[in-house]
């Protein structure tokens, strides 16, 4: 009875969106007309469509980057505020803002930074002799630029994930390594890792999927260009259906991406629960 | 009113510190300090930029220094505060709905052990795991049959839908907090599993509850993908849209869009500073795993 009105919501907003989903990619149609059917065409097309391989690969890069960049940075800077520092709580709330902020004020931010040739960074790389490089106009610039700006998005999450674990983590246990002569460095991978271990897989599944699924992050720094260099599956989706006005070839990439991740979740749920018990 | 017992400290923490080695922790601190301080400085670039170009005069005006001006020219020439108010309307509608279905729910799932709910669980967490696109192009053809496009109230049960899953674990995970010796207290005392909830659980749960809204404050405030689908018109514009249209006109008006990002990321930033200590993401680990 409690769980009643959450699970009426997530059937209208998930499940019978999902159903009405795989209706509209067997047709093709528009936003207004929902067309002819035309069996499982649209997933042909799309499984032998470069561009589509072309944003799967992007998307599982952005995702690698996404996931383990934050990981790193978080983890990094959640081991160096375990302790007292000066000035620590107000480092911790400033380092959470990049988490904060809206998306689409840091990229306006970003697109300030980088955009044209006369904006601060090329600028700054013309002055260290590093050339000029065209940062979203470049299509290897443009993907690093939107690893890293993701990278620069997510880290809080990961931090407040490891500071979290960081903090169940016995002090005793440090001791007791630094007793048999461990560095910091060794305690680092046999003490801590291992102890953070299940909480640490924990969040790169989080952030597997908030990268997978992530549109703005992409979207409103290089709308998926140049030619489709960042294009990631989500927004190939969204401009299929919104920009090419093709709901049942836009739908059907969404919908294959769905299949794969209802799959990957379970499995993974499965892992958390088996490695919890 | 039997339920009512003292609480006390749930959640002190008491933190041992070693006498030895204190001048070597000293040390250890600044060094951490020095280190951090670069780290820090980098990822607040594009924040502080944010904040510099909103207040620096733009290239025609003849005022030097800083300057608030681009602020009066956005709330005179811009729909700026309507979408303010959208944003608004939306996000609170967002936070209470959500608070208030998340609550009973995270309470089931942090006490429930049975198979139904570790089916629930596992529902939520697929459910959360879906692309939101793939809900949000069929919603927009369903809501466009019922007129819910271009509508805040549309945009907010979309927001409640999408931040539902994380919000009941996050409400869970503070539940789970709560020793349940209190709720027995209360059942033999005679109160219904339902009042145990509403009177025992849910008075204690108020840091839990806090950090649930912020969260999904957040959500809501900071979307673009699911307002740039459904709304149309630019009167229902939330402030993320009103800012990227901005960028539609030929030439940028930095002062004034940079005006408008501060504005945009005013309510989020003041959040996380008054009311920081209140949130935490880190339990969901542990609600996610069944402990």
């Amino acid at each position: 009875m409690l769980v009643m009105p959450s699970i009426v919501l997530l059937l209208l907003i998930h499940l019978f969106p999902l159903f009405k989903a795989f209706l509209d990619s067997l047709h093709t149609g528009s936003l207004i007309d929902s067309g002819e059917f035309v069996g499982f065409q649209n997933y042909i097309d799309n499984l032998t469509s470069p561009t589509f391989w072309k944003a799967a690969r992007f998307t599982l890069v952005f995702t690698l980057v996404g996931v383990f960049g934050s990981w790193a940075v978080g983890l990094a800077l959640a081991l160096l505020l375990r302790t007292r520092i000066p000035g620590g709580g107000l480092i911790k709330v400033l380092l959470l803002l990049p988490w904060v902020v809206p998306i689409v004020v840091s990229s306006t931010a970003i697109n300030w930074l980088v955009a044209t040739s006369s904006s601060p960074i090329p600028v700054l790389f013309e002055k260290v002799g590093l050339g000029q490089p065209l940062f979203l106009a470049d299509p290897t610039w443009a993907a690093i630029v939107v690893c890293v700006f993701k990278v620069w998005v997510s880290f809080p999450f990961m931090m407040m994930m490891s500071s979290a674990a960081l903090s169940g983590v016995d002090q005793g246990v440090y001791e007791a390594a630094r007793m048999d002569g461990a560095t910091s460095m060794q305690q680092l991978r046999w003490v801590t890792l291992p102890m953070i271990a299940r909480s640490t897989y924990i969040s790169w599944i989080l952030m597997t999927i908030f990268c997978v699924n992530d549109f703005p992050t992409i979207f409103l720094l290089t709308g998926g260009g140049p030619i489709d260099a960042t294009n990631s599956l989500v927004v190939l989706a969204y401009r299929t259906v919104f920009q090419n006005q093709q709901v049942g070839p836009g739908v059907s990439i969404a919908f294959m991406m769905t299949v794969v991740l209802v799959v990957l979740s379970t499995v993974l749920y499965r892992q958390i629960r088996r490695a919890a018990h | 009113m039997t339920a009512t017992h003292e609480t006390g400290d749930l959640s002190h923490v008491v933190e041992v510190r070693g006498g030895k080695g204190r001048r070597s922790d000293k040390r250890g601190q600044w060094w951490r300090f020095l280190l951090i301080l670069p780290i820090a400085a980098v990822a607040l670039v594009p924040v502080g930029v944010v904040f510099l170009l909103a207040f620096t005069p733009s290239a025609a005006s003849n005022t030097t220094g800083l300057t608030m001006e681009n602020f009066s020219n956005v709330f005179a020439n811009t729909d700026v505060l309507l979408w303010l108010q959208n944003s608004l309307l939306v996000t609170v509608g967002t936070v209470l709905v959500c608070v208030a279905v998340a609550a009973p729910a995270g309470y089931v799932l942090s006490r429930g052990r049975s198979r139904a709910v570790a089916t629930y669980s596992l529902m939520l967490f697929v459910f959360q795991s879906l692309p939101v696109i793939t809900a949000v192009i069929p919603l927009f053809l369903i809501f466009a049959n019922i007129g819910l496009v271009d509508s805040l109230l549309g945009l907010t049960i979309v927001y409640v839908g999408s931040s539902m899953a994380v919000a009941i674990w996050m409400m869970a995970a503070y539940m789970d907090s709560i020793p349940i010796s209190l709720e027995e207290a209360a059942w033999i005392d005679g109160a219904s599993l339902f009042r145990g909830f509403w009177q025992v659980v849910l008075r204690n749960s108020l840091p839990g509850i806090l950090s649930t809204a912020i969260f999904t404050f957040l959500v809501a405030w900071n979307d673009y993908l699911v307002a740039i689908v459904f709304l149309r018109s630019d009167v229902a514009f939330t402030l993320p849209l009103g800012l990227q249209s901005f960028f539609q006109q030929n030439t940028t008006d930095w002062g004034a869009v940079m005006a408008v990002a501060v504005i945009a990321m005013i309510p989020p930033v003041a959040l996380f500073v008054f009311l920081n200590k209140y949130f935490s993401v880190g339990g969901i680990g542990g609600s996610l795993a069944g402990q």
